[in-house]
């Protein structure tokens, strides 16, 4: 196994949510040492438990502070100032360690007058700006699915702590790492974080058509979608077949702008005869971004995926589950089994801090 | 000074649009020199979408492009001729990195693959993030971001729950992908730390993507199940919804997780009649509470809301849109907002890094560059050429200082 990216890395988790849990996942899959300090109250659902915790050992929460000084890096999602309160100040232990990387990951971040709020998954997400342009006019602003606030702060926190890690190998020193899932948002608007900062308008949710050529339409057997640049637009009518997009109305990019309600019209009538299997044939043979919605259970039938081999077959106490593996290729990768809650303390105080059970 | 993780890193940077882009955004506030490669012919399309119309340089003049391309410097190459695809790889020995996010076969039809580029650097770097990969089935299909987010399950899970699937208001899957980039690059750079070696890191984004929404493939693959679009409801907290406040779509989200915090909410919003309700009849009634919670919440902005129910101890928070997102004052407290001068356009507040290392302090350092801003000083400086051969190559049009039939964008 030695050539795992992150063999002998140790990696303590505190907090125990999906922001920290996730952030630990690649970690353990990568090879790192990742031991999860267990709460006394389990945070995370029985299917969370099966995607986030593969490959991480268990133990209970005693002690943290020697486990901790015995860490490369920690990962923790409490609220601000959780840590210090179960005597881990992240200044003290920084000062103690300075190699030790530790990634606070919380909602609003360390300080600020929201600091102390109380948060969830909808609640951060709000707050970080995404909502506002997910829906339809008119209609209340939109939660995506799953808990992507929550996601996002721990897809930032893996790669926020291997970076710092990498730094602590090159230059000796680590870090702490303040993550607020606000600010990981707030920072991704596409154009209209950008846009409204500079003219002072707000960007208005475009439920599934942002124009014409960029949106989602209902096709024969479900739901299918394009997206198309202005130097896609050629393909885009070749594709369609339709001698009437070839007026200047819609080649032009400023009066087909003027012209969307029409064009809009047009695309929902093309799309509503062709199966998704044809759409996504027609995207290739033309070279324009064309996609299909499809549910978890048909991406988990993708052959596409198989071949890649990007599920990991882990089993659980109900059965078999398949879960997202390694995220790109290029690395030695272990799947990884699940553990036991505070299945590994002696263990863990074992190989870490030297003791005899 | 403490030093930024990345310091000493360079990276050539051939990514376009938005994905690589964010990624290499974040690698230079960590530190890492970013060379931003454009061809004359085909640059990235970000400059020309949100430029004002008329400005006289107008893809020097977007805020969207100079958001995202901020502390990197432009160098252009046409890569499709041998002599830009020569002074491409002479510059490769000098980087650690080289990034793209091109269609899956562009890159090795301009002869520019893995093994022509560890031919002039052995432990180089190189990584790829077409839409679906390098390899399998569907490598061809091309995506941007909404087509990687159908693609790999998230949009069927979104919804207000009449069966329309929803895109996420951002093509969410460029920066998923752009921020696991920066996780690949950096396990790279420890791998390549402790075995002298450099690696291919072939990124799908459609996996990024997926990678978040891990719990609707377990219950998939255990229960045959397929997720429910539940609009802005959880199957546990109740009630949880977005609700109308006073003023002009102004929303506010409320999510209640407990006994206590719902008879704190019930009680503060006058709802005392239902203050005693156990989670499951909460679930029950929600389009009642949720009725009365909307009566109090139309008579309060949403900033208000908020700020009196976490007063109160419930979680809720205000649905800042792209605007008044930047005027919030928790970000405002933290100093989130930057304002960095760029010499084309006026000043407009731009996010500093959301990671903070609280002690290198990563701070924004220069404007994004202008097109071919830094031709001379690569050309000459890094790679020794002459200012003949530089001129020799903005004769042929390999290099450029503005692009070539840029109304195409």
């Amino acid at each position: 196994m030695s050539d795992l990216p992150l063999t002998g890395v140790r990696v303590l988790e505190i907090g125990g949510g999906i922001s920290a849990a996730f952030a630990t996942r690649w970690m353990a899959g990568f090879g790192a040492d990742v031991v999860r300090v267990d709460a006394a109250a389990e945070a995370l659902g029985d299917d969370q438990v099966a995607c986030l915790l593969p490959g991480k050992r268990r133990v209970a929460a005693n002690g943290l502070h020697e486990l901790a000084l015995a860490a490369d890096i920690v990962v923790e999602d409490g609220k601000p100032g959780s840590l210090a309160a179960r005597g881990l100040n992240p200044e003290t232990l920084r000062r103690e360690r300075p190699r030790l990387v530790i990634t606070s990951i919380s909602s609003f971040g360390k300080d600020g007058p929201y600091a102390g709020y109380e948060s969830t998954n909808l609640v951060a997400h709000a707050l970080g700006g995404i909502l506002s342009l997910t829906g339809s006019p008119g209609r209340p602003p939109l939660c995506n699915g799953g808990s992507q606030a929550e996601y996002l702060g721990g897809l930032n926190g893996f790669s926020a702590s291997v970076t710092a890690y990498f730094g602590a190998l090159v230059h000796g020193e680590g870090d702490w790492i303040d993550i607020s899932l606000q600010e990981c948002a707030a920072g991704m608007l596409e154009l209209h974080g950008p846009m409204s900062a500079a003219t002072g308008e707000r960007s208005e949710r475009r439920a599934n058509q942002t124009s014409a050529v960029w949106g989602i339409y209902p096709c024969a057997d479900g739901f299918g979608g394009v997206c198309a640049l202005a130097r896609q637009i050629p393909a885009l009518f070749a594709m369609v077949g339709d001698p009437d997009l070839e007026d200047e109305r819609f080649t032009d990019p400023h009066k087909r702008l003027e012209h969307n309600d029409e064009l809009e019209a047009r695309m929902w009538v093309w799309f509503s005869d062709k199966t998704r299997a044809e759409l996504l044939q027609l995207g290739v043979e033309h070279k324009v971004p064309t996609g299909v919605v499809y549910t978890p259970k048909e991406v988990l039938g993708s052959s596409s995926l198989q071949e890649r081999g990007f599920f990991d077959a882990i089993d659980t106490p109900t059965g078999r589950a398949q879960v997202p593996g390694r995220p790109f290729l290029g690395f030695a990768w272990r799947k990884g089994a699940l553990h036991a809650a505070c299945a590994d303390t002696e263990a863990v105080r074992r190989d870490w801090l030297g003791e005899n059970a | 000074m403490k030093r930024l993780p990345l310091e000493g890193i360079r990276i050539a940077d051939l990514s376009m649009m938005w994905a690589g882009p964010y990624a290499t955004r974040i690698l230079a506030e960590m530190g890492a020199e970013v060379l931003k490669i454009e061809s004359p012919t085909a640059w990235d399309n970000v400059r020309t979408l949100g430029a004002l119309p008329d400005e006289d340089e107008p893809w020097n003049a977007s805020a969207y492009f100079n958001d995202y391309n901020r502390d990197k410097k432009s160098l252009t190459i046409d890569l499709s001729g041998d002599l830009g695809r020569e002074l491409f790889l002479d510059l490769v020995p000098h980087c650690d990195v080289v990034i793209e996010n091109y269609r899956a076969d562009v890159l090795d039809n301009l002869g520019l693959g893995y093994e022509v580029l560890r031919e002039r650097r052995a432990d180089i770097i190189l990584v790829s993030m077409a839409g679906f990969g390098k390899t399998g089935s569907e490598r061809n299909h091309v995506g941007y971001g909404p087509i990687i987010e159908q693609m790999s399950g998230l949009t069927s899970m979104t919804g207000y729950g009449d069966g329309v699937p929803m895109k996420t208001g951002i093509s969410y899957g460029d920066p998923v992908a752009g921020v696991a980039a920066t996780g690949a690059i950096a396990l790279a750079l420890i791998q390549r730390q402790r075995t002298g070696e450099g690696t291919f890191v072939d990124l799908a984004q459609r996996e990024t993507m997926a990678s978040l929404i891990g719990e609707a493939f377990v219950a998939a693959s255990l229960r045959g199940e397929d997720p429910v679009q539940r609009g802005n409801r959880h199957p546990a907290f109740a009630p949880q919804g977005v609700y109308r406040c006073r003023g002009d779509d102004d929303w506010v989200a409320i999510s209640v997780r407990s006994d206590a915090e719902w008879r704190s909410l019930a009680h503060h919003i006058g709802a005392d009649h239902v203050s005693e309700l156990a989670g499951g009849e909460r679930r029950e009634r929600h389009d009642e509470i949720d009725a009365l919670i909307e009566d109090w919440t139309r008579t309060r902005s949403p900033q208000t809301a908020m700020e009196e129910l976490q007063e109160r101890g419930v979680p809720a928070g205000r649905v800042l849109d792209s605007d008044a997102i930047h005027r919030d004052r928790q970000l405002e407290a933290r100093g989130y907002w930057v304002e960095l001068p760029h010499p084309k356009q006026d000043v407009w507040k731009q996010p500093s890094s959301a990671w903070r290392l609280l002690e290198a302090n990563p701070q924004l350092r220069e404007h994004a560059p202008l097109f071919g801003q830094h031709n001379r000083e690569i050309i000459t400086g890094l790679l020794g050429r002459s200012e003949a051969e530089l001129q020799a190559l903005a004769d042929a049009g390999v290099i450029g200082d503005a692009p070539i039939n840029p109304s195409a964008g």
